[in-house]
């Protein structure tokens, strides 16, 4: 009896000294310089590595790491040529000359072909393409994509191997920056062809020809991304390896797996940054690009279609005091039009451009706007309002906040109606709100990302704001590849947007993170696979 | 034979056993017990001094508890605080030097740091302006905040922002500023990247408030003539504020109000149907016993959450609506069995004892037997069981309200302020101690005096005395 038990203690011990030494073969480090590796952790699994379906930030970031458009950004955001060596664009159309020694993962060349065959397959309708809309600027692009003409009509020709004829429904002068959006990458049609359904599902099933490529992803646990031998230009290239070792979203852990030297970056919030900042990390600020803001619902049977109160509500909320003392962490900006400030406008900034017109803290002005808001509504005392919002916990602070300002200056009551991310997409569709904290990211380094939010026919203009005058002149920027009238009839939205008070904007997003100090060159974005670290390089 | 008697007739006593004290009812005794606990005495002045704090509370301490201080945001407890008077604040324009290029002509491998680096106007609370001097190859400069003397670059504290150009020499901090010493660094960069060099300024921001809003918030007469500078009293809040600067006494009042509601309301209940139900089963016994007590089995088995989700739906509670009355209903439907389990086991026990036996003989009827009899018997166990139920009420309210599932803001109740506090757990431990503290009290208050009561009022306990 007593040699078994022996035997038994001494193999568990054999077996736990046996994990320690395997555990310690497989300890990953931030940084190798040596090989020079960097471990970074991905806030989710990747739900769609198919460039023609992908809507979300975690998928954008990875493909833009193994794919390469016609052009891409450099680390200061502006366009450098990618696959395309050189182009030319006039109101009509577009020409790509691509370069010849741009190269699948399998050796294949990146054809002209390769694109045509993409972009038709993005507006397919089967294809279900969310973003299907972006490549709406091709000539007959959107009767494709509504099934009324067929995939092969769309205006984009591969003359021979090297070049793409591209001709536009309408003059687009922003088309360049479109063309390094995940939506316009390349796909090969040999491949996609003998993949079809399992297309990008698997680190088999994609064909890369960017500078990294997908070595092995195992779900939910770890992607694992190398250096791809075939890219043209990868001598630019100095990491020879991204290992995205953990999947977790918790900025908590993140911390921890950053402060045990196991990750790269990761992004502080208004909890973590306090920790970060006793553990004396350098922290670094960055500007999102998104603007959040509070959306109304203009439809005809909610009392916030009423002009007058949307006027008293701007004339009580100061965006700058909510910006410091609510959120109350550094980066953000507050936020005084849909246009955020990093937008470029004709020679300049956008913003400096065109001021953003900004209504005075009034309150009793305030007041007296909602008393003609509740005589021309016909109601003795108002409703309470539904405040719909996101169940994130500054989201909550941030309707809590605005639940006790209208309050106290209006005496206005609102219901906080908390919920998920995507129920809250849903209530906002159906039109169950009155009231609903929103957000809009660029899609593109463009006025038009932000401009035509709120006309008519968009399907995001969840309060279904309808005014003849805004549809007009985001019709006048669509329609011109003229700078000076673009953003002419950008300003004159600016104006229509604060004087009707359809939104009331809030604040322009900037976040805090920490990042290695032996990893250079790393690129974040306000439009574009952010974080970026394709020309980031370990340092000893 | 001569007989003598065994037995002679004894001498009659006029004594009768004397009864020193007077006659102790029940109650008197079971009160006289309790006081020989002091743990048992001292939960009990908790308890009072609970709802006193819950009822006269709010008379003696009138402030809203919804209303917002942004100027006293996460105050710890401490006595009134004062501020200085300032203008209203408007955002300047930049500083610009005219004489200095936006970029420089190249860029140096090293950009020194700043020079001159100062505070322009007064700093308050309201309003830090910092400036310092143009750096001759400088496309912009990133400035920092920390609240201890820097130790080294990357001990700079919080990124603040950056201008963009390498004229752009001021900057406007407003980010939650607080009364304690806040050390500015600046570092110059190329526009992108930071160098490797800054200097650092200490500043100590006195606390203000503009006068528009201390009229407003009723701390000055609204024709006051109160000069820019004056002082003028805060708001006091003695147990500090929470995130939003709301008062935290006048939270814990309100919140206590909700808590204790639930905690008495739904053990009351639920206790009392407890008692009819477990009475009933069990002095009937057999058949009616049997069927009862498995339909109390199966109310066991339902799941509590879902069924108070359910009827949330069913109420039609909207979002944004207090989820209290369901939450009670819930409890109350759910929790009785095992109330109705422990009476039923008590009356079982007691129906079989000889005097009852010897009262039914008697001629006593069914409701005779279980006012005068059955029911002051088991009520030892009763009052045990109400006062166990409390603290579990109001634990299941905490926690219900923790998950978001309780009352809609801005209610608060002891749950949702310990939900709120946990989050800058760290930072501003008063957010989540005082609440904490008063449900852990409260609790551990009913806690004691069931284990008194149960001392007090068991009758087999009396005996071994």
């Amino acid at each position: 009896m007593r040699t078994p038990l022996k035997q038994l203690i001494a193999l568990f011990l054999l077996s736990l000294a046996n994990a320690t030494v395997l555990s310690a073969e497989f300890e990953t480090t931030a940084v190798d310089y040596d090989n020079q590796e960097i471990t970074i952790a991905l806030t989710q699994e990747p739900p769609q590595l198919n460039g023609m379906k992908a809507t979300d930030q975690v998928s954008i970031m990875v493909l833009g790491h193994v794919m390469e458009g016609l052009v891409g950004y450099d680390r200061r955001g502006n366009v450098v040529p990618g696959v395309a060596e050189r182009w030319e664009i006039d109101d009509k159309g577009a020409t790509f000359w691509l370069r010849k020694d741009a190269r699948w993962s399998n050796g294949d060349p990146v054809i002209a072909d390769d694109f045509v065959f993409a972009w038709q397959n993005t507006l397919k309708p089967e294809t279900a393409s969310e973003y299907a809309f972006i490549l709406y600027p091709l000539k007959n692009g959107e009767a494709i994509n509504q099934g009324k003409m067929k995939p092969e009509d769309l205006a984009v020709r591969a003359i021979d191997d090297y070049t793409l004829k591209i001709e536009f429904e309408r003059p687009t002068g922003y088309f360049i920056k479109l063309t390094a959006f995940t939506s316009y990458y390349p796909v090969q049609r040999k491949f996609f062809e003998s993949k079809s359904d399992r297309y990008g599902a698997d680190a088999d099933d994609l064909l890369y020809n960017g500078p990294f490529r997908i070595k092995d992803w195992v779900h939910s646990a770890s992607l694992h991304m190398v250096k791809n031998e075939h890219y043209w230009n990868k001598d630019a290239i100095s990491l020879n390896a991204i290992n995205a070792e953990y999947i977790t979203a918790d900025t908590r852990s993140r911390l921890n797996l950053f402060i045990d030297g196991k990750i790269v970056l990761t992004r502080l919030d208004g909890e973590t940054y306090k920790d970060a900042l006793t553990q004396k990390f350098r922290i670094r600020r960055f500007t999102t690009g998104s603007v959040f803001f509070l959306e109304y619902n203009h439809r005809p049977e909610r009392i916030t279609r009423n002009v007058n109160l949307r006027k008293a509500i701007q004339h009580v909320f100061d965006a700058d005091e909510m910006v410091n003392k609510v959120l109350a962490t550094p980066g953000n900006l507050p936020g005084k039009s849909l246009f955020p400030v990093w937008l470029g406008g004709v020679n300049d900034k956008f913003r400096k451009e065109y001021k953003a017109p900004e209504a005075t803290i009034d309150i009793a002005l305030g007041k007296k706007y909602l008393e003609q808001a509740r005589q021309e509504l016909g109601i003795d005392k108002f409703p309470p309002l539904v405040l719909l919002v996101s169940d994130s916990p500054t989201a909550a602070k941030q309707a809590e906040y605005m639940q006790g300002l209208l309050k106290a200056r209006l005496d206005l009551d609102i219901k906080i109606d908390i919920q998920t991310f995507k129920q809250r997409l849903a209530k906002m569709t159906a039109g169950e709100f009155d009231i609903v904290g929103a957000g809009w990211g660029p899609d593109f380094d463009d006025v038009m990302t932000f401009g035509d939010l709120f006309a008519s026919w968009n399907l995001n203009n969840r309060g279904r704001y309808s005014n003849p005058e805004y549809d007009k002149w985001v019709r006048v920027a669509m329609n011109s590849a003229d700078p000076q009238v673009r953003m002419d009839a950008m300003g004159q939205l600016q104006q229509i947007l604060f004087d009707e008070a359809v939104i009331l904007p809030q604040y322009e997003q900037g976040v805090i993170y920490l990042l290695h100090p032996k990893v250079s060159g790393v690129a974040r974005r306000v439009v574009g696979p952010d974080p970026d670290f394709s020309h980031a390089r370990v340092i000893k | 034979m001569n007989m003598t008697p065994d037995f002679s007739r004894a001498e009659h006593s006029i004594s009768v056993e004397q009864i020193s004290r007077p006659s102790l009812s029940y109650w008197q005794d079971a009160w006289i017990r309790l006081k020989k606990s002091t743990r048992a005495l001292i939960s009990l002045y908790i308890v009072i001094a609970l709802g006193l704090f819950t009822l006269i509370g709010p008379l003696i301490w009138q402030v809203d508890p919804a209303l917002q201080d942004l100027n006293q945001i996460s105050q710890p407890p401490s006595f009134a605080r004062s501020a200085i008077l300032v203008g209203p604040f408007e955002r300047e324009e930049t500083l610009i030097d005219p004489n200095h290029p936006e970029e420089p002509a190249e860029y140096p491998d090293v950009i020194p740091a700043p020079q001159g680096l100062r505070v322009v106007g007064d700093a308050t609370t309201q309003h830090i302006r910092i400036a310092w001097e143009p750096v001759d190859g400088a496309g912009g400069y990133a400035i920092y905040r920390n609240t201890h003397e820097p130790e080294g670059l990357n001990d700079l504290g919080l990124p603040l922002g950056n201008t963009m150009t390498g004229n752009e020499i001021s900057y406007d901090d407003r980010l939650s500023l607080n009364q304690q010493d806040y050390y500015y660094s600046i570092v110059s960069t190329d526009g992108f990247d930071e160098s490797d060099a800054y200097t650092t300024l200490k500043v100590s921001p006195a606390a203000a408030i503009t006068k528009t809003e201390a009229i407003q918030r009723g701390l000055l007469e609204p024709d006051s003539d109160a000069a820019f500078g004056d002082e003028v009293q805060l708001e006091f809040h003695p147990l500090g504020t929470d995130y939003l600067g709301r008062d935290m006494l006048a939270r814990l009042m309100e919140g206590a109000r909700v808590s204790l509601f639930i905690g008495i309301c739904a053990p009351f209940l639920y206790v009392l149907f407890g008692i009819l139900y477990g009475g009933f089963a069990g002095y009937f016994g057999g058949g009616v016993d049997s069927t009862l007590m498995r339909f109390a089995d199966f109310v066991v088995a339902l799941p509590f959450l879902l069924f108070m989700i359910l009827f949330k739906i069913a109420f039609g509670i909207g979002p944004g609506e207090s989820g209290i009355m369901p939450m009670l209903i819930a409890m109350v439907l759910l929790s009785w069995p095992g109330t109705a389990r422990l009476v039923r086991g008590q009356v079982l026990q007691i129906r079989n004892n000889g005097y009852i036996e010897a009262a039914r003989l008697l001629g006593a009827k069914d409701h005779y037997l279980i006012i005068r009899h059955i029911l002051p018997n088991t009520m030892g166990v009763i009052l045990v069981t109400l006062t166990f139920a409390v603290p579990a009420a109001i634990f299941t309210e905490a926690f219900l309200s923790f998950i978001g599932m309780g009352v809609a803001p801005p209610t608060p109740s002891w749950g949702s302020m310990c939900n709120e506090g946990v989050k800058t757990m760290l930072s501003h431990p008063h957010e989540l101690i005082f609440p904490a503290a008063f449900i852990s009290i409260t609790v551990l208050a009913f806690n004691l005096l069931g284990d008194g009561l149960t001392e007090a009022l068991d009758s087999r306990m009396r005996s071994r005395e």
